[in-house]
Formats: C-alpha cells, sequence, structure tokens
C-alpha cells in the first residue's frame, strides 16, 4: 500500500498553505485570465465590435444579370490590437488600413428582376418606388457556407443552376434557399439598403430572424 | 606506443564517466532509459513511438530555426514566408521539414496508435500512458491547426477560418471559443498574434512535459508486446534461473577448492 505521507502536515499548517495558495491564485489568476480573455470580455460582455458599423458599398443594382447571381468582393475597416487607427496614429510608426474581406453574391429572386432594371446603366440613380421595388426583388447573400463557413460558388451543370459548397457539397438554389447537403439552413443573408444611387449598401451583420427554432443566430459567425 | 595510447584514452574515458556518474549519476539514468528488453518478434512495431518522437523533435529544431526570419503580423507574415522560401540560406529545406514532419507526423501518431491499440498495449497497468498519449494526440492537433494559419495565405486563412467556425458549433461555448481564437469579432492582426503565441510557446511548452510523462511511464512498465512479452519474460526468468544455478556451482567449487587447500 502506497502511503502519501509519512510525516503528516498539520491542521494549522494545511490551513495555513491554503491561505497562501488562495492568496496568489486570486492575484494571479485572474489577472492574467483577464489578459488572455480581453477579447471575450470586449466582444461578448461588453457588445463591442472590431468591425466598423458603417454601410460598405457592394455594387450597382445593373451590374446583376437576371440568370445568374454575381459576386462582389468588399472590405470592411477593422480596429483590432496593433492595427488600432488610434495606436498608429499616436505612435506614426506605421499607417495601415486594416480590413476584413467578405464576398456578396447579389441576385434576383426567382431570376425575376424588377422591369425596370434592364434599361438601367452603372452610375444610374432610381427613385424611392424603384428603391422599394429592388429592395423585395434583391438577394443579398454571404458567399459563406451556413455549414462551416466555406466558399460557395455557381455552378450550372443542369437547370438554372445552383450555389454548390466545395467542402462538404452543401447545396442552394439562387435565393439561397437550401436545398441538399449538410447545411442546417439557408444561406446568410446580409443586413442591407438600397439607395438612389442604384448601388447595394451592407453591414457586417447577417439579417437574421431569431426566434426561429432549429435555426441559431450564432453559428457559424460572421467573420 | 599504440597500445600505450589506447590504455590511456580508455583510462582518461573511465575516470570522466566515473566524474559524471558520482555527481549526476547520468550513466545509470541513461542505462534506464536506453536499455530495455524488447521482444524480438514485431520488432519494427516498436519503432513506431521513436518515429514519432523524432518526428517532434525535429519540429521543434526547425521550428526554432524558422522562428529567426518568421514575423507574426498580417502585413509581413507572408513576406517573412517568402524571405525564408527563396532567400535564406537552406531556407527551403528547413521550413520544408518543418511542412513534411508535420504531415508525416499525424500519419506516424495514427499508426503508433493502431499498434498499440491492436497489440493490446493500453491494458493495465499501462492505461494511463494511454491517456496520456491522447493528451498529445490532441495537443499534436491544436499545433498543426495554429501552425497553419501562420502561413497566412488564401489556403491556411480560410481553412482557419472554417476550423474556427468549426468551434463555433460547440455547445454553450460556441461564441466564446470562436472569439477567444479570433481575438475580437473579426479575423484580423489579433487572430494570427493568438495563433502564434499558441503555436509557438504555449502548446510546445505543454507538450514537453507530456512527452517526458509519457516516456517515464512507457520505462517503467515497458513496452507490451502481449503474447511475445509473455515467452520473452519466460525466456528471462529461465535464463536469471540458469545463472543462479551456476553462481551457486562455483561458489561451491571455490569453498571445496579453499577448504581442500586449508586441509592440506
Amino acid at each position: 500500500m502506497a502511503e502519501l505521507q509519512k510525516d503528516p502536515i498539520t491542521r494549522g499548517d494545511f490551513l495555513g498553505f491554503g491561505l497562501l495558495g488562495t492568496i496568489a491564485g486570486i492575484i494571479i489568476a485572474p489577472t492574467s485570465a483577464a489578459f488572455i480573455l480581453s477579447p471575450i470580455i470586449k466582444t461578448d460582455v461588453l457588445g463591442d465590435s472590431d468591425v466598423s458599423e458603417d454601410w460598405v458599398e457592394v455594387g450597382h443594382i445593373s451590374e446583376v444579370p437576371k440568370e445568374a447571381p454575381k459576386d462582389f468582393s468588399i472590405e470592411f475597416p477593422i480596429t483590432q490590437s496593433y492595427g488600432d487607427k488610434h495606436i498608429q496614429k499616436e505612435s506614426g510608426v506605421s499607417n495601415t488600413d486594416y480590413t476584413v474581406r467578405n464576398a456578396v453574391w447579389l441576385s434576383w429572386r426567382d431570376h425575376e428582376p424588377p422591369s425596370f432594371v434592364e434599361g438601367l446603366k452603372k452610375g444610374d440613380s432610381i427613385s424611392q418606388s424603384q428603391i422599394k421595388e429592388v429592395q423585395s426583388r434583391i438577394n443579398v447573400l454571404s458567399n459563406s457556407c451556413a455549414h462551416l463557413g466555406c466558399p460557395v460558388r455557381w455552378v450550372i451543370t443542369e437547370g438554372e443552376g445552383e450555389f454548390l459548397c466545395p467542402c462538404h457539397g452543401g447545396i442552394y438554389d439562387i435565393n439561397g434557399t437550401y436545398v441538399a447537403g449538410p447545411p442546417p439552413r439557408n444561406m446568410y443573408s446580409y443586413t442591407f439598403e438600397v439607395r438612389d444611387d442604384g448601388n447595394v449598401y451592407v453591414k457586417h451583420e447577417f439579417n437574421i430572424k431569431p426566434g426561429i427554432p432549429g435555426i441559431s443566430t450564432q453559428e457559424p459567425y460572421v467573420i | 606506443m599504440i597500445g600505450r595510447i589506447r590504455s590511456q584514452t580508455t583510462e582518461a574515458s573511465k575516470f570522466i564517466v566515473d566524474w559524471m556518474e558520482h555527481r549526476t549519476g547520468i550513466v545509470t539514468m541513461l542505462e534506464h532509459f536506453l536499455y530495455e528488453p524488447v521482444p524480438k518478434r514485431g520488432a519494427w512495431m516498436y519503432t513506431l513511438g521513436s518515429a514519432v518522437l523524432g518526428l517532434i523533435s525535429l519540429q521543434f529544431l526547425t521550428g526554432i530555426l524558422l522562428l529567426f526570419y518568421y514575423v507574426p503580423t498580417t502585413t509581413e507574415a507572408w513576406n517573412s514566408v517568402y524571405y525564408i522560401m527563396n532567400e535564406a540560406y537552406f531556407g527551403q529545406l528547413i521550413r520544408g521539414i518543418h511542412y513534411w514532419s508535420a504531415n508525416f507526423l499525424m500519419a506516424t501518431i495514427g499508426l503508433h496508435m493502431a499498434q498499440v491499440f491492436f497489440s493490446g498495449g493500453y491494458k493495465a497497468p499501462r492505461e494511463l500512458n494511454w491517456l496520456v498519449g491522447v493528451v498529445l494526440l490532441l495537443l499534436v492537433v491544436g499545433l498543426s491547426f495554429t501552425g497553419y494559419l501562420l502561413r497566412w495565405d488564401q489556403d491556411g486563412f480560410w481553412a482557419s477560418v472554417v476550423g474556427i467556425k468549426i468551434g463555433s458549433y460547440s455547445p454553450f461555448m460556441g461564441g466564446y471559443i470562436t472569439h477567444f481564437l479570433l481575438g475580437g469579432d473579426a479575423i484580423g492582426p489579433s487572430t494570427l498574434s493568438r495563433f502564434f503565441a499558441i503555436h509557438v510557446w504555449l502548446l510546445p511548452a505543454a507538450i514537453a512535459p507530456f512527452i517526458g510523462i509519457h516516456l517515464y511511464l512507457l520505462r517503467r512498465h515497458g513496452v507490451f508486446g502481449s503474447d511475445f512479452e509473455y515467452t520473452e519474460r519466460l525466456s528471462k526468468l529461465h535464463e536469471q534461473q540458469r545463472l543462479e544455478e551456476y553462481s551457486q556451482y562455483e561458489l561451491d567449487e571455490d569453498e571445496y577448492e579453499a577448504n581442500g587447500r586449508d586441509r592440506e
């Protein structure tokens, strides 16, 4: 039988060491934990975001063809650790614009653009009623697959074509509606607006209606 | 002349070895760690663990070398890798070794685990060594995952995005894990810094003691060779008995001679 202690510790010593250990732990643990976990504290507790909340221009509605979706690459400005604009300005060592790049697919719902779009040229402005119509007809989809976030692409093998994810074969139709494969939901769409200059603008957030069973507002995140 | 030099060097080396042994006990220690009877049959199977150890050592060595040029910032990471690959002497070789031994490491670990599993090497009293091995496996997986992003090319970048999004599915903790790995809520400078810190310090520092425990437990119980071990032990026992018998016999003879001489 293995014996743990040949010379047993006294109750006083035990409590003393315990107390010392607790004090040391209280000093060391929370400080280092807060140091490492500061991004979690900032985003999840304080609700701050690294990404700019400004609207970013995607593209003009006349660029979106009738039969297929069109992809646009957009960049949201971010501030993170040494990339913080304040720090860069104060130190004066660098002046880099850090961004996070997303790809957006624009498409017309069920391949049916509003009738006036055909006559539009890039840069043409549109009226308030036309904005309303575009807003109800356009899909502003994230290219990030709703399964694990691989970039989806538009593939035409037969019929009208589909969004296909290269990683695990998730398939969506032109509206981003789930058709087949492992994704648990439809493609994510961005919070967007259409302005009178005819451009689509998005924010770095997904337009998710909360409270739908089986659909998480959190997974996987916009990155 | 040659004979004298030879005897002198033997004496000198003997002196050094004795000196070290007296002060550090290193010779006995090496004996413990290096001289291990292994079953004769299937001996190649028992080299898989050493192969893993060798590959991890390569990772440590080449990793230290790569750190001399690698820069963990989003603007310079890729350029520094480019410098290593194209400008630094033997850079391609050293990064190549780091890359390929990382790949082979996963494969060799798989083979090593399969060998232990199919030979029943995880059975009592070696269960804890299996558990330590699983911890080592997870640490290596973590190292592979974090190392991939450091190149900061399209391949590693998007693979890491997918990996982080897989983490977001963790029950209850998803959001926290994602934000911890990202160092915020978007992939950027913080993410690279974090992955760098985890890859070059946290996980290597964590893996080293576990390798030590793994080897200690291995030497404590010896390698397990299912039925080979049994026959080996039996033959060792017989050998020991035979030697004891001989020594008994020799002792008797000596005593007999001594006694005989007394009588004369």
